[in-house]
């Protein structure tokens, strides 16, 4: 039996557009709203910087389908 | 007897290892099963579980801890303003940029320091006496000290990574209250105005309040001022080229909002 992956390469891309958007949209109210962000303890320029690389990951599923549609 | 262990950030690294194991069993389950909802749900588990455990909590330590800490040394500038009977005011010389050569013998005009004056007209020490980190300045008319405030200035250069002495005045008054107010938390709020040569800092509930209380009547706080206001006059000093002077403070009764108000020297 031939076992492989169950996720196609756009469901992975879709994964990483939603992680992506999340991401993106709470690391831009951690910044945008900062006597709130300050109680929370986490690195937030590390947060921002997983969350653009999330969305550049998105960006090249969508180049890597545009050039390769099949 | 049970030795006290610090329990800072155990339970998030566990509760990572936790998401990990189980989505990465998920994922090796997914590909068993063929299951596309198994999948995800691994997928999920193992990203997030990776981003807790990249995004550690930081050590942080009380806000009283910090005041604690610094009242010792203005303690002992009292002190020491009281021993000189020093009626002068903090004057914030401005440091050579990093990137200049300057021979062994002159690498101390490279750091930050203030002169307090014994009078308001006091000549300023000369660059031989800055050079070779002294003290006490010619007949005692005034001491080097190190600003309380250097500390946060090498903190705000190494995270902003800018070099003070390229930056303008109206752009440092842009950059440095946000910084201080998002990155380092150190205040509610911030502003900084640039008047010609006169700069107006006004902090609304910082940190170091309590240095400006009655309570402690500390006379080294209005010469050198607390330790965000002589990072602001560091920098300014930097930035200008220029000795500045802490003119004044104002403090409400509850400490909430302190003024403070700098002068660059002309010339």
């Amino acid at each position: 039996m031939l076992m492989s992956f169950p996720l196609s390469f756009s469901d992975i891309s879709f994964w990483l557009a939603a992680t992506a958007l999340i991401l993106l949209i709470t690391s831009e109210l951690l910044y945008s709203m900062p006597e709130i962000s300050g109680r929370f303890i986490i690195d937030k320029t590390r947060f921002r910087l997983v969350a653009i690389g999330c969305g550049l990951g998105f960006l090249v599923t969508v180049a890597i389908r545009l050039f390769q549609p099949f | 007897m049970k030795t006290k262990r610090r329990v800072d950030g155990v339970a998030s690294n566990k509760i990572s290892i936790l998401f990990l194991i189980s989505g990465i069993l998920a994922l090796v389950f997914s590909i068993y099963s063929i299951s596309q909802i198994l999948a995800l749900i691994g997928l999920g588990l193992t990203f997030w579980g990776a981003l807790f455990l990249l995004l550690k909590p930081l050590k942080l330590v009380e806000g009283s801890l910090l005041y604690n800490s610094a009242i010792s040394a203005y303690l002992t500038t009292d002190r020491i303003i009281d021993e000189f009977k020093y009626k002068g005011k903090g004057h914030y010389i401005s440091p050579y940029p990093e990137d200049v050569y300057l021979p062994e013998y002159l690498k101390g005009l490279k750091a930050s320091v203030v002169f307090i004056s014994k009078k308001n007209d006091n000549e300023m020490p000369s660059i031989d006496e800055i050079a070779k980190g002294k003290f006490l300045s010619k007949n005692k008319e005034g001491v080097l000290v190190t600003p309380p405030g250097s500390g946060i200035l090498t903190q705000i250069e190494e995270k902003l990574k800018v070099d003070f002495t390229k930056m303008s005045l109206n752009e440092l008054c842009e950059v440095l209250p946000i910084f201080i107010m998002q990155n380092l938390n150190l205040a509610k709020e911030v502003e900084l105005k640039l008047n010609g040569d006169q700069v107006q800092l006004k902090m609304f509930d910082p940190l170091y309040k309590n240095l400006y209380s009655l309570r402690n009547n500390l006379k080294s706080v209005s010469v050198l001022g607390c330790p965000i206001a002589s990072a602001v006059a560091c920098t300014l000093a930097k930035t200008s080229g220029r000795t500045v002077t802490i003119q004044k403070h104002q403090a409400s009764p509850a400490g909430s909002m302190i003024d403070v108000w700098y002068r660059i020297a002309q010339g």
